[in-house]
């Protein structure tokens, strides 16, 4: 589903200086399978999970979505791509404040043109099943960390992307709430989807297909 | 539901946008209720011409003059070209204040009701109640509108005039220029009032020393012209042909309140300019602000697949929304503010005028400003790639 050939990206520091913090990363993910990227802080696994998911270019390297290379794409193109392949998990939720959880989760169909009444749905049957169906009418701020990440979680799967980008999904969790992410993401993938996460807890290796440090700007078995 | 709760996120920016937008329209109002004074005495200088009695008598029309005999009007309706000669008396309702300051002045207007207005451009004013003055009334006034706030007048209300009783039958309609504050009368009734008033006059006329009659006093007379004369050359030949009198070109006369209102329009100009920047900038700002306040939203609604189009048609439509409410709101609340002190702090003066062409104007100028300032703020934000959004946003 996934495949990424010699990523490279760098940043200028402040001083000028470039810093690369892609330096090559081949990656490739099937349908079913779950990735997990590791590394210490500040080493580029947030930046690789940003260029796999078309949210900022790389300054050079290829991403394929199954058979197309997205990377080439224009602007438009690629938010159609993203909205189409990638569903995203991040570790701050990044709800929309001004929307209940049942809209926030809606908003994913937005620009995918799939509004209708089976949408809206599936979106409850989603929020059902993680255990956050009494909360549909509820905003972000009157809900917890662990139930804004299951209304994100929904948010990212509600278009049935085959690719799941989970950017330390747990991060902000209690240990309970983050194994119901985990779990969650692992039945994605058992569903057939590829996921990507990028984590520094171990329990997010449990069940992972393949195990990546990220180390020097490339992924390495660790 | 929705569309109010993404309102209610935006009520400061309204609110902001309203007070801009309020300032434009209310320091615009100002400009324009100057603009209608100027304006109204211009057209009605132009429809006449006005002629007064040589001298400094205490007469305060714009040709302030002496006596103007019967005979005069009479050898002033002869002249070629002239069509209609109205007698007429003005005078000061209080003597005692200042006769420069004409703009704000109350004054009675004494006509001749026997003969039709010659102004062409008011040949009536308007009854906002009641009626116009008849031929033979006597004892009876029409009042401008803001000389019957001022006094709490209405129809049917009595006023004491040099110690006489009249009623009131009608009120003008707020015509913006000086005879809002006019108290109309008969012209009988406007020489009884004179006398009462001028000690001098009713020395003289004890006296005997000048043979007159009731019919002599006036302080001045409007003149009409036959359709195709000119009003100036006409005028140049009542100077010519008529001694002792006081005519005023109307051409000249326009120039004379033009150049002495000139201090007023480029007051206005500078008012007007100021409260485009000062409203424009504020709106502006306001406007934008609200857009890069969210751009971590945008960051995450290109994340999950907007389109730079997308997102640019959504943040329009809701930016011309919160426009369109805060200029709405700033209009209102100008007119507010404007109704307030025009009623309670400016005296029965009206210092505001919401004219449709301003009102529209400004509505039109907030709404469009604000979405070019939404469509640049966003123009702005959607040339960052999502992650930069999200980052920045956080």
């Amino acid at each position: 589903m996934l495949r990424a050939i010699s990523l490279v990206k760098s940043y200028r520091a402040p001083a000028g200086t470039p810093i690369r913090v892609l330096a090559g990363v081949d990656l490739t993910v099937k349908g079913g399978e779950i990735a997990v990227v590791t590394g210490p802080s500040g080493s580029g696994k947030s930046t690789l999970l940003n260029v796999l998911g078309l949210l900022e270019d790389g300054d050079g390297g290829e991403v394929w979505f199954e058979d197309t290379r997205v990377s080439g794409l224009g602007r438009a193109a690629k938010s159609r791509a993203r909205g189409r392949y990638v569903g995203f998990l991040f570790q701050s939720f990044l709800l929309l404040p001004s929307l209940t959880a049942l809209e926030n989760v809606l908003l994913a169909a937005r620009y995918v043109r799939r509004r209708g009444g089976a949408t809206r749905r599936r979106a409850i049957e989603l929020l059902q099943e993680v255990g956050v169906g009494d909360r549909m009418d509820h905003f972000p701020a009157q809900l917890s960390g662990g139930e804004q990440q299951r209304v994100a979680f929904c948010r990212a799967v509600l278009n049935d992307p085959p690719l799941l980008l989970a950017d330390e999904p747990t991060g902000n969790l209690d240990d309970a709430n983050g194994a119901v992410i985990l779990d969650a993401l692992r039945g994605r993938a058992r569903s057939g989807g590829a996921v990507v996460i990028v984590s520094h807890r171990p329990e997010a290796a449990v069940g992972a297909s393949a195990l990546y440090r990220l180390r020097g700007g490339v992924l390495a078995l660790p | 539901m929705r569309s109010l709760r993404v309102l209610r996120g935006y009520l400061f920016t309204v609110i902001g946008i309203a007070i801009g937008v309020a300032g434009l329209v209310a320091l615009g109002a100002m400009s324009e209720r100057i603009v209608r004074f100027i304006e109204g005495g211009d057209r009605f200088v132009l429809g006449q011409i006005s002629v007064a009695g040589r001298g400094m008598g205490m007469g305060t029309g714009f040709t302030a003059g002496g006596i103007l005999p019967a005979a005069t009007i009479r050898a002033i309706a002869d002249v070629p070209g002239v069509q209609g000669v109205q007698a007429q008396i003005m005078l000061p309702l209080d003597p005692s204040t200042s006769q420069f300051m004409t703009v704000t002045q109350e004054l009675v207007l004494g006509v001749d009701l026997s003969v039709p207005t010659p102004n062409r451009h008011y040949r009536t004013l308007p009854v906002r109640s009641g009626r116009f003055l008849r031929q033979g009334d006597h004892k009876v006034a029409v009042v401008g509108a803001s000389f019957a706030a001022s006094r709490g007048l209405s129809l049917g209300s009595h006023i004491a005039l040099e110690d006489e009783d009249y009623e009131v039958v009608g009120v003008l309609d707020r015509m913006l220029t000086a005879p809002d504050r006019f108290i109309i009368v008969s012209i009988a009734d406007a020489r009884a009032q004179w006398v009462a008033k001028d000690r001098l006059l009713r020395t003289v006329l004890a006296s005997g020393a000048m043979p007159l009659n009731a019919n002599d006093l006036n302080t001045g007379a409007a003149v009409g012209w036959r359709d195709g004369d000119d009003p100036d050359a006409v005028a140049v030949r009542i100077k010519e042909r008529v001694p002792g009198v006081n005519v005023q070109l109307p051409s000249e006369l326009s120039r004379l309140l033009r150049s002495s209102t000139a201090f007023f329009s480029a007051l206005l100009v500078g008012i007007g300019a100021l409260a485009f920047v000062i409203g424009g900038l504020s709106l502006a700002n306001t406007m934008a602000a609200a857009v890069f306040e969210r751009i971590r939203d945008f960051g995450v609604k290109r994340a999950l697949g907007a389109t730079d189009l997308q997102l640019g048609r959504e943040v329009l439509a809701e930016s011309l929304g919160v426009t369109m409410l805060g200029g709405l709101g700033g209009i209102a609340l100008a007119r507010s503010l404007g109704w307030f002190i025009d009623r309670y702090l400016a005296q029965s003066q009206q210092l505001f005028y919401f004219s449709p062409r301003l009102l529209g104007g400004a509505f039109v100028f907030s709404v469009l400003l604000g979405a070019a300032a939404a469509v640049y703020a966003t123009s702005r934000v959607v040339s960052l790639s999502p992650a930069e959004a999200i980052r920045r946003g956080a």
